[in-house]
């Protein structure tokens, strides 16, 4: 590498200097991350709330994993788990049966 | 050939165990202190504007979030940097498509860092960094990009060519071209 090229690679490194991102990055990111797993957790609650047992059945079906699978999408990871969370307040029959739904979507998608 | 490879890369990552949901968060949060800096960075310089490069920021954690432990569990133990690098990468190439523009002043804010030395020196090393500067916003944009991560980001060429999808090869010769080019500009303005 010659003289120049070295001088060259000094000057583009000065130029490029990495730039510090405000605090308030990390602030905002926090605000997203919260309220994407609020709402997530929201629509997943208020749609477990409508089920019946026979619609719980009907789960079983994979034709009829849209909503689920948008709602654990939307959130990600962590939403995926306060989901399951929020599902196994829903009483042991309930819950047991849509663990097993949820859980089979997860490793279905790989969410 | 290389798709078979892939599918076998992806079946076998498929394959192992899925972490808690806690080594997960962990991993992610380390992941986000160790390189917001540089994804703030390469946002910035990819779009000239503090705003926008929060924007971009923001969105590309988001998605690496979202996607955080596939990507995990096919990086073979390799870096994510790239691989948070490319997410930035794309969601910024969107960003342009949607306004329908290009940074209008790109790298306006840049201002060349404050010399240490005589009068003289400041004078004459603040003209030269000028010079680099206006030489670098008449490079193609995947030469500038590549001088981003390898100069503001610090990445090596095999990490280049992973948040670029290109090979170790066609990296090196992007670099290559990017510094040629702008030595021969600079030449042309000494010359001129």
């Amino acid at each position: 590498m010659s003289m120049d090229e070295i001088r060259l690679e000094d000057l583009l490194a000065d130029v490029f200097q990495p730039v510090e991102p405000p605090e308030r990055v990390s602030e905002r990111l926090s605000r997203r991350f919260a309220s994407i797993s609020d709402a997530a957790a929201t629509d997943l609650t208020g749609w477990a709330d409508e089920l019946n047992d026979s619609e719980l059945e009907s789960l079983r079906d994979p034709r009829n994993w849209v909503r689920p699978v948008v709602a654990v999408t939307a959130g990600g990871v962590a939403t995926g788990a306060m989901v399951v969370f929020e599902l196994r307040r829903r009483g042991r029959r309930r819950r047991s049966r849509l663990d097993q739904t949820i859980g089979g979507l997860r490793s279905r998608t790989g969410l | 050939m290389e798709e078979a490879a892939e599918e076998t890369t992806e079946a076998a990552a498929e394959a192992l165990p899925v972490e808690s949901k806690e080594v997960t968060d962990r991993g992610f949060e380390q992941l986000y202190r160790d390189h917001l800096r540089d994804v703030y960075s390469y946002a910035y310089y990819r779009v000239s504007d503090h705003h926008d490069a929060e924007d971009l920021t923001e969105q590309t954690f988001l998605q690496a979030y979202r996607h955080y432990p596939r990507a995990r569990r096919e990086s073979d133990g390799r870096s994510l940097r790239p691989w948070l690098i490319r997410i930035a990468h794309n969601l910024a190439s969107n960003f342009y498509r949607d306004r329908s523009r290009r940074p209008q002043t790109p790298l306006d804010s840049i201002e060349p860092p404050a010399a240490r030395h005589t009068t003289e020196s400041i004078v004459e090393g603040r003209a030269e960094l000028r010079a680099v500067i206006a030489g670098i916003e008449e490079l193609p944009e995947e030469r500038r990009e590549a001088l981003i991560m390898r100069f503001a980001l610090g990445m090596d060429n095999r990490e280049i060519a992973r948040a670029m999808g290109k090979s170790d090869g066609a990296t090196k010769v992007l670099l290559h071209r990017a510094i040629k080019q702008l030595r021969e500009r600079l030449d042309a303005d000494e010359h001129g």
